[in-house]
C-alpha cells in the first residue's frame, strides 16, 4: 500500500462512512490484520465504536475476519476494494445500459448497503420505482424479481458467503467466529421466492385513503417484523464481472476504431457471408496490434483473442497519450520510437526521430527525470568504466504503468481534497441557500403568492448567487475529473494485474 | 605523469561525455539545488474533460450516491461540539439521528455458556430496561434486531413512524400515551409493538 493509495482510501472512507469508520479503516489498511483490542488501543477509540465501525466495514465487503491459530480473531482491510468505491457510478451506469432502470436501482441498492437479501432489494426497488411513476400506478414485484434473476444469471450479482447450518442439538459452544463459505455451484442460484406485491409510495397524497392508509401501514409494518423467507441468503454486487465487462468493452472499441474504414463498408445486420467473415478475421489476425491471433486451422480456422497483448496495448496507448499531452508531440514521437525499437542510443534517437540533437537531448532528459524512459547500461569492459559503456534509452512499460497508476491515485486524492476544501469554504453560503430552498418549498406547498416567493428568493443576493454558481460548477468539474481519472486507473490496473497473475 | 584530465583543479568526468550527447566544452544544464516548485508552469494546458450524456449521468449518479450514503445508518458521525447558538432544528435532527442509532447485534458469549436464542435475550432485556429508559430505547432495540436483516429499510420506516414516535418523545413522562386512542381499530393490536409491555 503506497502512501498515495492509503491517502485516497482514507478520503473515500471519510466521504462515504464518516470519520470514525475512516479512522479505523485507515488504521487497518496501514497495519494489516489486527485483533479487536489492538485496534481499539492503537486508534484510541472505545471498543463499542470499533465494533460498530467494523460491522459497517464488513457489511460493505471492505474488511474480512479470520480466526488465527492462537484462538483470537484478526480483521483485515482490503485497500484495493476500498479504491473500488471510486468506480461505483460506473457500475451503476453499466447496469442501467444493460438492464434499464430496474437493473440500475438493484445494483445501486446493493452497493449502498453492501449485502442485502433478495426480498429486501426487490421491495426497496419497487418502492423507489413506484415513487417515480404517475399517481395511482405501482411497480409490481414480479418485474423487479425478473430483472434480479437476470442479473444473477449473468453473474453481475452473486451470493455472499454464508454461515454453515448449525444443528440444534450441538452441545459444543459455538465457534468464536462463523466460518463463511459459499458453494461454487450455488453462487448465482436465486432462492425460490414467491414475491407478490406492489411498490408502496412513501407519502400518499390521497386524503381519503389517509385514514385506512395509516392503519394498513401499521399492519404491514407488523408483518415485516417476521423474518423474510430468504433470511440468511445475502447478495452482493460482483465487482469482477463488471471489470470483465469494462475490459471487453475497451478492447472492442479499440478494435472498432482500428477497423473503422472497413467497418463502414460492412453490410448491415449480422448476416455476414462466410468469405467476408474470413477476410475480416485474417485482417484482424494480421494486424500489427495482435489482438486476434490464429491458433490453428481446425473447423476452418481457430481464432483467439490475445487478452494480455490487448491490455498491454491499451496501457501503452494511454502512456503515449499522457506523454503527448505533457511534453508535446515531439516527445511523443521519441517515446513511440523507443517503444518500437526497444533500446536506442542518444545518437540513434536523434537520427531516427529526425529531431535536432539539442532538442532531442533536452526532451530525453525531461522524460528521464519524470521516469517515463530509463537508461540501460551495457558495459564494454568488466570494470564498467563509464567511458567505455553504452548507455541506451529504453521504455519499461510495466514500471511506467505502475508509476502512472501511482500518479492517478495521487491526482484523485488531490481532487477530492480540493473539492472538500471548496465545499468547506462556502459552507455558510450553502447552508443559507438550503434554508432558503426549504422555506420556499414549504411556502409553495401552503400556497403563497408570487410576491412573497420573490421576497424570499431575494434573500440570496446576486453576488452570492454568482458565488453559488461558481461553486457548483467547480464541484461538478472536479467530480467529473475524478470519474475520468478512474477510467485511466482501470486500464492501468488491468494491465498490471494481467502481468502479475499467471493465468 | 599524474596530471590526467583537462588540467589541475578543473572538473573532469570519468567518462566520455559525448556518450550522453553533450558536445565537448558545451555548457552543462543547471544543477538542481532545491526541490521542484509545487505548481510548476506547464507548457501544455490539460486536455478538456470529456463531455456528454454518459458523463453527465455518471456525475449525477456519483453525487446522489454520496448524498445517500451520508443519510444511511452506516454513516457514523463524530459528535460535533456545540456551535454556540443552539438551533431549534437541532432537536428534530437529533430525533432522526437517534432513531437510526444501532448497535452491533448479537453479544459475545462468555466461555462455557451456550448462546441462548437471541429473541429471548432481547425480550428479557426489554422488560428490564423499559422501566429505566424511555421510548427512545425501544426504537433503538427494534432497529438493533433488524439492522442485519433489513438495514436500509429501517430508514424509511423510521421516516414513516417518525410522526408517531415524535409525539411520544415530546411529551413529558406520564402514563398517558397520546396515540393510545387515536386509531380506535388498532387499540392494543399493533399500533406500536411495545405497547403490550407497558401495561402492568
Amino acid at each position: 500500500m503506497t502512501q498515495a493509495e492509503i491517502k485516497l482510501c482514507s478520503l473515500l472512507l471519510q466521504e462515504h462512512f464518516g470519520e470514525i469508520v475512516e479512522k479505523i479503516g485507515t488504521h487497518l489498511i496501514k497495519t494489516g490484520s489486527q485483533p479487536l483490542r489492538v485496534i481499539a488501543n492503537d486508534t484510541g477509540m472505545s471498543l463499542d465504536q470499533v465494533k460498530k465501525a467494523l460491522c459497517v466495514l464488513i457489511q460493505h465487503n471492505l474488511v474480512t475476519y479470520q480466526l488465527q491459530k492462537r484462538g483470537f480473531v484478526e480483521y483485515e482491510a482490503s485497500c484495493s476494494r476500498v479504491l473500488r468505491i471510486l468506480r461505483y457510478p460506473r457500475y451503476i451506469y453499466t447496469a442501467k445500459t444493460l438492464y434499464s432502470d430496474m437493473g440500475e436501482l438493484i445494483v445501486e441498492e446493493l452497493l449502498l448497503n453492501g449485502k442485502m437479501t433478495m426480498s429486501a432489494v426487490v421491495r426497496k426497488v419497487a418502492n423507489r420505482l413506484t415513487e417515480t411513476m404517475e399517481d395511482g400506478k405501482t411497480m409490481d414485484y414480479g418485474e423487479v424479481s425478473n430483472t434480479f434473476v437476470r442479473l444473477a444469471d449473468t453473474h453481475f450479482i452473486q451470493r455472499c458467503p454464508m454461515a454453515p447450518e448449525t444443528t440444534e442439538t450441538s452441545d459444543a459452544p459455538p465457534p468464536p467466529v462463523p466460518t463463511l463459505a459459499v458453494n461454487e455451484k450455488d453462487m448465482y442460484v436465486v432462492p425460490n421466492l414467491n414475491l407478490i406485491g406492489k411498490g408502496k409510495r412513501r407519502r400518499s397524497f390521497d386524503d381519503e385513503d389517509d385514514g385506512e392508509h395509516k392503519a394498513k401501514r401499521q399492519k404491514q409494518d407488523a408483518d415485516s417484523k417476521e423474518p423474510p423467507p430468504d433470511d440468511g441468503i445475502y447478495w452482493q454486487a460482483n465487482i469482477d464481472r463488471f471489470h470483465q465487462h469494462f475490459r471487453d468493452q475497451a478492447i472492442v472499441s479499440a478494435v472498432a476504431n482500428r477497423m473503422d474504414q472497413i467497418f463502414r463498408s460492412l453490410p448491415a445486420g449480422y448476416n455476414i457471408v462466410k468469405q467476408i467473415l474470413d477476410q475480416y478475421l485474417t485482417l484482424l489476425a494480421d494486424d500489427p496490434l495482435e489482438f486476434v491471433g490464429k491458433s490453428g486451422d481446425s473447423g476452418g480456422g481457430m481464432y483467439v483473442i490475445n487478452l494480455h497483448k490487448a491490455l498491454a496495448t491499451l496501457a501503452t496507448a494511454t502512456q503515449e497519450s499522457i506523454v503527448q499531452e505533457r511534453f508535446g508531440s515531439r516527445c511523443a514521437r521519441i517515446f513511440r520510437l523507443l517503444l518500437r525499437k526497444k533500446h536506442l542510443e542518444q545518437k540513434q534517437v536523434e537520427d531516427f526521430a529526425m529531431i535536432p540533437a539539442k532538442e532531442a537531448k533536452d526532451m530525453l532528459y525531461k522524460m528521464l527525470s519524470e521516469n517515463f524512459v530509463s537508461l540501460q547500461e551495457i558495459p564494454k569492459t568488466p570494470d564498467h568504466a563509464p567511458s567505455r559503456t553504452f548507455y541506451l534509452y529504453t521504455v519499461n512499460t510495466l514500471s511506467s504503468a505502475r508509476m502512472l497508476l501511482h500518479w492517478c491515485y495521487k491526482s484523485v486524492a488531490n481532487l477530492i481534497e480540493r473539492r472538500q476544501y471548496e465545499t468547506k469554504e462556502n459552507k455558510r453560503l450553502l447552508e443559507k441557500s438550503q434554508r432558503v430552498e426549504a422555506i420556499l418549498a414549504s411556502m409553495q406547498a401552503t400556497g403563497a403568492e408570487e410576491v412573497q416567493l420573490q421576497e424570499i428568493e431575494e434573500m440570496i443576493t446576486a453576488p452570492e448567487r454568482q458565488q453559488l454558481e461558481n461553486l457548483k460548477r467547480n464541484v461538478n468539474k472536479i467530480d467529473a475529473s475524478e470519474n475520468q481519472v478512474d477510467e485511466t486507473i482501470f486500464v492501468l490496473e488491468s494491465y498490471i494485474e494481467s502481468t502479475v497473475k499467471k493465468l | 605523469m599524474s596530471g590526467s584530465g583537462k588540467g589541475r583543479g578543473r572538473a573532469a568526468f570519468t567518462f566520455n561525455i559525448e556518450a550522453i550527447g553533450f558536445a565537448k566544452g558545451e555548457t552543462l544544464p543547471e544543477v538542481a539545488f532545491k526541490p521542484p516548485p509545487l505548481f510548476p508552469p506547464t507548457d501544455f494546458k490539460p486536455v478538456p474533460l470529456k463531455m456528454g450524456e454518459e458523463e453527465d449521468y455518471m456525475l449525477a449518479l456519483k453525487q446522489e450516491f454520496r448524498a445517500s450514503m451520508k443519510k444511511m445508518p452506516y454513516f457514523m458521525q463524530k459528535e460535533d461540539e456545540n456551535q454556540g447558538i443552539e438551533k431549534y432544528s437541532k432537536k428534530y435532527l437529533q430525533m432522526r439521528k437517534e432513531s437510526m442509532e444501532w448497535t452491533p447485534a448479537g453479544g459475545k458469549t462468555k466461555k462455557g455458556k451456550v448462546a441462548t436464542p437471541k429473541s429471548n435475550v432481547d425480550v428479557l432485556k426489554k422488560i428490564e430496561e423499559l422501566e429505566k429508559k424511555g421510548d427512545e430505547e425501544k426504537s433503538d432495540e427494534e432497529k438493533e434486531k433488524e439492522k442485519d436483516k433489513e438495514g436500509e429499510e429501517e430508514e424509511e420506516e423510521a421516516g414513516n413512524e417518525q410522526e408517531e414516535y415524535d409525539e411520544e418523545e415530546h411529551e413529558e413522562e406520564n402514563d398517558y400515551i397520546a396515540s393510545y386512542f387515536e386509531d380506535g381499530d388498532d387499540f392494543g393490536a399493533g399500533s406500536d409493538d411495545n405497547m403490550d409491555e407497558a401495561t402492568y
